[in-house]
């Protein structure tokens, strides 16, 4: 009879255990997608978080790794918007749906490929399975700046209908730089 | 006699203790199982109601912090979960990567309607001249042939042809495991393909009232850079 009593609290504790889990990613998602700060924010927090390092020797994770690690990140993307010309300009995420192994997000992502700009939403539903992670794009919608021309509005349409992003961003990578091939040349002739 | 009924009284007083102590530990069990409980629902409620707080002050993009002003780590932390967001979204796009020490580690990643299949790496050193030091691209991908075209003047390309016949390998896998999966009850057996899976081989049975057809299908892609067949041959 007690024993069975324990089982119930026992049950009881993993189960609340799994909810404060899922409920504090839950809480530092929303923190994180509704937060913003600039860049002279983030340069005074830079000089302020290692001032107060000085002060503070025990601290297990030093500012020059955070610093180190924000660098080197910066770096990376900057490298990938110059050698594939896709800059991004602005990119929002928020957490729609998280239960166990399954995260659907919404995105919105602006943006420009050499003299193209663009704006896109999507969904984005990712689930963990034992091996890896499944990504999985859908209501994709896409608003082109040069979307009067025939070709480029056909392009996105059946774009947005198959939700083809990855298509999306290498076909409009290559149109991108032909497109600036064309205006050198005619540059040229001038 | 007298000696008996002693070891007999002995026995049942410490058996009698044992007994109260193992209640006691049960009870001290509960106990603390149920003060764990109520510390764990107390936790809980807290932070459901710390959520829901912040859902209702979402209306707005931005600017809602907490009402202690963040500290310098929590910005960096932000900074930092915003940039590898930025990178993942590159992933998105087809092209991502990182410098590495000698050179950049690309990841080329595939996709076939809006569903992300697998993706490839490349680790290329870029001195004394671009070249592949390492890669995950299978085999049967022509790499070295569109590498000797491509790698040493163009690497943009060189990165978009190989994307080309990446996805659309992986989309004429995917298209093939679909089809198995989805029709086993039409085709007969397995589909049969090559590694490259741009050759198809099946058959399946197309039933109309009491009779059931048997046709034979071979599908072959001669593009390597389209995930469409260029030629089918049905048979029956």
């Amino acid at each position: 009879m007690d024993n069975s009593i324990c089982q119930v609290y026992e049950d009881e504790i993993q189960s609340l255990e799994e909810e404060i889990k899922l409920l504090a990613e839950k809480y530092e998602d929303t923190q994180q997608e509704s937060t913003f700060f600039s860049d002279e924010e983030l340069l005074m927090s830079i000089k302020s978080f290692q001032r107060e390092f000085q002060g503070d020797p025990k601290r297990h994770e030093s500012p020059s790794d955070l610093k180190t690690q924000l660098e080197s990140l910066e770096r990376d993307l900057s490298f990938l918007m110059k050698f594939t010309g896709i800059q991004f300009t602005s990119h929002s995420k928020k957490t729609v749906e998280k239960t166990g192994n399954r995260t659907l997000q919404k995105h919105r992502l602006s943006g420009n490929c050499h003299s193209l700009s663009f704006q896109l939403e999507f969904q984005l539903l990712e689930v963990q399975n034992k091996e890896n992670v499944s990504a999985v794009i859908t209501g994709l919608s896409i608003i082109m700046e040069s979307g009067e021309d025939s070709d480029v509005s056909k392009f996105v349409s059946r774009t947005e209908e198959h939700g083809n992003l990855l298509t999306f961003f290498r076909s409009l990578s290559t149109y991108a730089e032909w497109c600036e091939h064309r205006r050198c040349t005619f540059l040229h002739f001038k | 006699g007298v000696f008996a009924h002693l070891e007999t009284l002995e026995a049942q007083a410490h058996e009698a203790a044992m007994e109260e102590e193992e209640t006691e530990q049960q009870e001290e069990k509960m106990a603390r199982l149920k003060a764990r409980v109520r510390e764990l629902r107390l936790r809980r409620d807290k932070l459901q109601a710390k959520v829901d707080l912040r859902q209702k002050g979402l209306g707005k993009e931005g600017g809602m912090l907490d009402p202690a002003e963040p500290s310098a780590r929590a910005v960096l932390e932000w900074k930092i979960r915003s940039l590898k967001a930025m990178l993942q979204v590159f992933y998105l796009t087809g092209i991502s990567g990182k410098l590495t020490r000698r050179g950049v580690c690309f990841c080329l990643s595939t996709a076939y309607e809006g569903i992300y299949l697998d993706s490839y790496y490349l680790d290329l050193l870029t001195k004394p001249e671009v070249r592949i030091h390492r890669h995950s691209v299978p085999i049967f991908i022509p790499l070295e042939h569109i590498a000797k075209q491509y790698l040493q003047t163009d690497i943009r390309r060189f990165l978009a042809v190989l994307s080309d016949h990446l996805n659309a390998y992986t989309g004429r896998r995917y298209q093939a495991e679909q089809l198995q999966e989805h029709f086993s009850d039409q085709i007969e057996g397995t589909l049969q393909s090559n590694s490259l899976c741009n050759l198809l081989v099946f058959k399946y049975n197309v039933s109309s009232k009491s009779n059931t057809f048997p046709f034979s299908v071979r599908l072959l892609y001669s593009d390597l850079c389209c995930s469409l067949p260029t030629e089918v041959t049905v048979s029956c």
